[in-house]
């Protein structure tokens, strides 16, 4: 009997197993169990598809979006609605970049003790760093028109304001046609990529700060435009002899393409790349589109147009903005995020883009084109520094107006990029929805 | 007023929608009941099945001619040269393992030679094979003689008297007691969580449940027995499993409760069965006999059900043959200590453990084929002891399967998603992606019974019902239902040290080898740790031949408890009861 009972010993292997196996399967669920919970099979979060769970509340703590008797619900006003709508989301899931979808696993509500259990269950919250206020104050200059307005804190790198146009009510959504290209659907700020047009000068220019040595005792000779090879590159006007501040402000393309003819296609390429304007990024966990810059030959026009943000140059929306953060504070640009965020950007982790040297002169420029172009008037309270672009979209269509830059005001630091799509010059028509959005926020 | 606006603003953090009613709030405590009550329950049985040292029984003595005398605490001993034999004898002459000294129901003792070189007398009388011997019978292995002394009668009575009875500290009444509340309270929660379309069978069958249990429990008093934790271990099993066909198919609640009621039967009388060896290990061939018409019948004649044809129809009744098939295996593959030394060889174990494996794999019901490799390979080792017999066993199962799968490749693609339910959402992965979201879903106390939504996809009564569980139970009642089934083996590894009969040791451990291999399979297969193979959770998944099956391997654990009174399986010495009326009275 002794022999049999020690050879007992191998039942307790499989009871062994059985023990590994719940520990290893608890140790899964401690590392997974958040997206697990969050899997769009799962009847305790999801109905038909959709997220059943959760409140979506904007910074200051309005409901944005929260359930109603298993009915996805949104914010009471309409012009809220349709301004945060590409923020939040809507109902049937079609904006896949919204707060809905991509924060699903916070609304689920899921946590290690109590999964995805709530009283009554009523879900998991999102406090989103948008301020819906200044939503509708970007919604409302856009006006109608098509574009992307992005504001965000370039200390602490949460976005303030996110609009993407064209909208809808998420309350009574459209039926698209299949062939429909409004691109509503598309949160324009986060996914889309635009030709940069003359804020691309400001890549252009942070190349030349640090690889032309005598860059500030040069004169730049405008005749209204520059022979390259044979090709034409034309300017908006007949500058005269400019030095490079000038040539910013009045945004000379005879002079960035000289200079980009100067530096090379190489060079260029490496500034856009290392400025972070030809990768995709993630804005809490959200991926950007890659903007993208094509090394055109040396000494040919291209080139030159490449400099000047025409060619093939596409940027993204948000990775201008943190540019503008970057150039703003120092080089470098903290984590842009869209959750609002109880600490401090002090300790959140920042990505240089730029020297501080370089940052420091790009900014005394384009404060000095707001006073010697855009009218520090037209923007009474802003200590602005910003620069305008005037995108080229061929086709007989009006040119896209880009508006970039930041206010320093010191309770104020914010970075803003505003895109009106087809909407003519950009100091004008960008200025104008730059500043509505920034008046708000100042004045809040 | 507006104060009060703010606060109730605050509180309700200003979401319009429903506010939680007190039913939510009943049901938000109820989750925190269960669990700690189950906490309690299991620990109770743990620490009465585990607690303290297990005492060994003395059945009789041999006299070593050093004038000691050994005692005899089994009823099959062996004697020999080795360290290893119950009785060892360090003379040369004496072979290892030399003669087994083996006493049977009726308290008879017979000596076997155990084929030993120096030669085995009993009463000056050589001994070829073996023979009867009675106290005071002098045996001489080889050169060495040796007095056999027997328990008396009356010894016998007062060494069960002595032995530790359970149920003094922790009071089985108390635990059924507790068991009772997790019953009410589960009902209770069904009842609220099922609201406006209450369905009146869901409460009646958690309190037939309730009035089952204490019949049981009367019924076990009346006979004088006072161990009760391995049926407190099922009955919290069987309790979940009620939870579990409730939330999911309510209409088979009647069903698995007779099956139930079945199971409990059928365990008494297997129970009562297993008292007397001698029938019990004469019942091997015909068990053997039968499990392998059943496993032939089903392969001829059975239904396809769900891509495994292990359906059997008889009369309007479907079950499944395979899991009858387990109790006949351990019958079949138990055996009593003279044989294992007698016959050596497994060959006729092995073969019909082969045939049975076989017919599974012809049945495509892989998972239950494995179950019974597993079972295979631990009864061989218990009786051989030999490694090379295991590893030759998973050689050989090895070179099958490869064999197989390069034979029927579209075996192979049943288990080309494990490791990667994740990548097959809505093909291969679909019920484990689903099980582990529902696992998550439920944290630590569940979304409360009948809230869930895993219950709706297919096979949640069965083969994934510990992810039924996780969401609605909780994981720490998961873990539990688990933890339930590895108490019962480490009980019937405790219990083998006090061992009456091998018989009853390879039996207990074969039945929780079947018990444990099924949870590995079931639970694991299910979170695709392992692949998934669809076996039932004992007691647990909704399905009545598995119900009644796990409740007859429960016996051969309870055979081997030799506790004092303890076990239904376990025959009281003659006259106990009266001399312990005496005593009290």
């Amino acid at each position: 009997m002794k022999k049999v009972k020690s050879r007992t010993a191998a039942v307790l292997l499989l009871a062994a197993a059985i023990l590994a196996g719940i520990v290893f399967f608890i140790t899964k669920l401690t590392l997974n169990g958040s997206d697990w919970a969050a899997f769009s099979a799962n009847g305790n979060v999801y109905s038909g598809g959709m997220l059943a769970t959760g409140t979506v509340y904007d910074r200051d703590g309005e409901v944005l979006a929260y359930m109603n008797d298993g009915e996805r619900c949104f914010a009471q006003d309409e012009t809220v609605r349709r301004a945060t709508l590409h923020a939040v989301g809507d109902a049937q899931g079609n904006i896949g970049t919204g707060a809905l979808k991509m924060f699903s696993s916070d609304l689920a509500g899921y946590d290690f003790v109590s999964g995805t259990y709530t009283v009554g269950n009523r879900g998991g919250e999102v406090r989103l760093s948008i301020d819906a206020d200044l939503n509708v104050a970007a919604y409302n200059a856009l006006d109608g028109r098509s574009g992307a307005v992005a504001v965000c804190d370039y200390e602490t790198g949460e976005i303030l304001c996110m609009v993407s146009s064209q909208t809808f009510d998420p309350a009574d959504p459209p039926q698209l046609d299949a062939d429909d290209t409004s691109g509503v659907y598309l949160n324009r700020v986060l996914s889309s990529t635009y030709t940069p047009g003359s804020v691309f000068k400001l890549v252009t220019l942070a190349a030349a700060i640090e690889n032309i040595d005598d860059l500030y005792d040069r004169t730049f000779v405008c005749t209204g435009s520059y022979d390259v090879g044979g090709d034409t590159v034309v300017c908006s006007g007949t500058h005269g002899e400019i030095n490079i501040e000038q040539a910013l402000a009045v945004s000379c393309n005879s002079a960035f393409a000289q200079l980009a003819l100067e530096l090379g296609g190489d060079v260029l390429s490496n500034y856009a790349e290392k400025m972070g304007l030809t990768e995709s990024f993630e804005i809490s966990g959200i991926s950007t589109a890659a903007g993208s810059f094509d090394i055109a030959a040396d000494g040919s026009s291209l080139l030159a147009w490449s400099g000047i943000g025409q060619y093939t140059d596409l940027v993204n929306p948000a990775a201008m903005l943190r540019m503008m953060c970057a150039v703003a504070g120092d080089g470098s640009a903290p984590e842009l995020t869209l959750k609002a965020q109880e600490r401090s950007g002090l300790f959140s982790a920042k990505t240089r883009l730029l020297s501080a040297d370089t940052a420091a002169k790009i900014r005394e420029m384009m404060s000095y084109t707001v006073a010697y172009k855009y009218g520090a008037e037209n923007y009474p309270g802003l200590e602005l520094c910003a620069k305008s672009g005037t995108a080229e979209v061929g086709g007989g269509a009006s040119p896209h107006a880009w508006f970039v830059g930041f206010i320093t005001n010191t309770d104020r630091p914010l970075a803003f990029v505003v895109i009106v799509e087809n909407g003519g010059y950009g100091s004008a028509a960008g200025g104008a929805v730059a500043n509505a959005v920034l008046q708000a926020a100042v004045n809040q | 007023m507006e104060l009060l606006e703010q606060i109730s603003k605050a509180l309700f953090s200003n979401v319009s929608g429903s506010a939680p009613g007190p039913l939510d709030y009943i049901t938000c405590v109820i989750r925190w009941i269960l669990p700690l009550l189950a906490v309690i329950i299991l620990l109770r049985c743990a620490l009465s099945m585990l607690r303290g040292k297990p005492e060994s029984e003395v059945w009789g003595w041999l006299s070593l001619p050093d004038g000691t005398r050994a005692p005899l605490c089994h009823w099959e001993n062996i004697i020999g040269r080795s360290k290893t034999c119950d009785v060892a004898v360090d003379v040369p002459t004496v072979s290892r393992t030399h003669a087994a000294v083996i006493r049977d129901d009726k308290g008879n003792w017979r000596i076997i030679n155990l084929g030993s070189k120096g030669g085995v007398m009993a009463g000056g009388k050589k001994v070829p094979v073996s023979a009867l011997i009675h106290n005071g019978t002098v045996l001489k292995l080889a050169d060495v003689e040796l007095v056999f002394v027997a328990l008396s009668p009356e010894q016998e009575r007062e060494q069960a008297m002595r032995r530790s009875r359970p149920g003094r500290t922790y009071r089985p009444g108390a635990t059924f007691l507790l068991l009772t509340m997790f019953q009410l309270l589960l009902a209770l929660q069904f009842c609220i969580s099922m609201k406006d379309d209450l369905n009146l069978i869901v409460p009646a069958a958690f309190l037939l449940l309730t009035v089952l249990m204490w019949l049981y429990f009367a019924l076990i008093r009346s006979f004088g027995r006072l161990g009760f934790e391995a049926e407190s271990i099922a009955f919290f099993l069987c309790t979940l499993s009620m939870s579990v066909v409730a939330t999911s198919a309510p209409e088979s609640l009647i069903k698995q409760l007779a099956c139930l009621f079945a199971g409990l039967v059928g365990f008494v009388i297997i129970g009562c069965y297993l008292r007397d060896l001698k029938r019990t290990a004469d019942v091997r061939w015909a068990a053997a006999i039968v499990g392998l018409l059943l496993l032939a019948v089903n392969v001829l004649t059975a239904d396809t059900l769900n891509g495994a044809k292990n359906w059997l129809q008889i009369g309007g009744v479907s079950f499944q043959p395979s899991e009858f098939v387990k109790v006949c295996f351990v019958f079949a593959g138990a055996a009593t200590m003279d044989r294992l030394y007698m016959r050596r060889n497994l060959l006729a174990f092995i073969a019909f453990s082969g045939a049975c494996v076989l017919a599974l794999v012809l049945m495509s019901d892989f998972g239950t084929a494995v179950v019974f490799f597993c079972t295979y390979l631990i009864i061989s080792f218990l009786r051989s002891g030999s490694f090379a017999t295991v590893f030759l066993s998973v050689g050989g199962a090895a070179l099958a399967g490869m064999l197989a799968l390069t034979m029927k490749p579209y075996i192979a693609s049943r288990f080309s998603t494990w490791g990667h339910a994740w990548e097959y959402v809505n093909e291969g992965g679909y019920q484990q992606t689903r099980a582990m979201a529902a696992s998550a879903s439920g944290g630590l106390f569940g979304v409360g019974a009948g809230n869930g939504w895993f219950h709706r996809i297919f096979a949640a009564d069965t083969d994934l019902v510990f992810g039924v569980i996780c969401e609605e139970l909780g994981l720490i009642i998961a873990v539990l239902a688990v933890l339930a089934i590895v108490l019962l083996a480490v009980f019937a590894v405790k219990s083998a040290a006090t061992a009456r009969s091998s018989f009853y040791v390879i039996a207990s451990c074969a039945a929780v080898t079947i018990m444990m291999t099924q949870v590995i399979l079931n639970v694991f297969g299910s979170l695709d740790i392992l692949p998934f193979t669809g076996v039932t959770f004992p007691f647990v998944s909704n399905g009545g031949s598995s119900m009644i099956a796990c409740w007859c391997l429960l016996a051969f654990i309870k055979a081997n408890d030799t506790r004092q009174n303890a076990s239904i399986a376990v025959r009281l010495p003659k006259g106990l009861r009266a001399a312990m009326q005496g005593v009290r009275g």
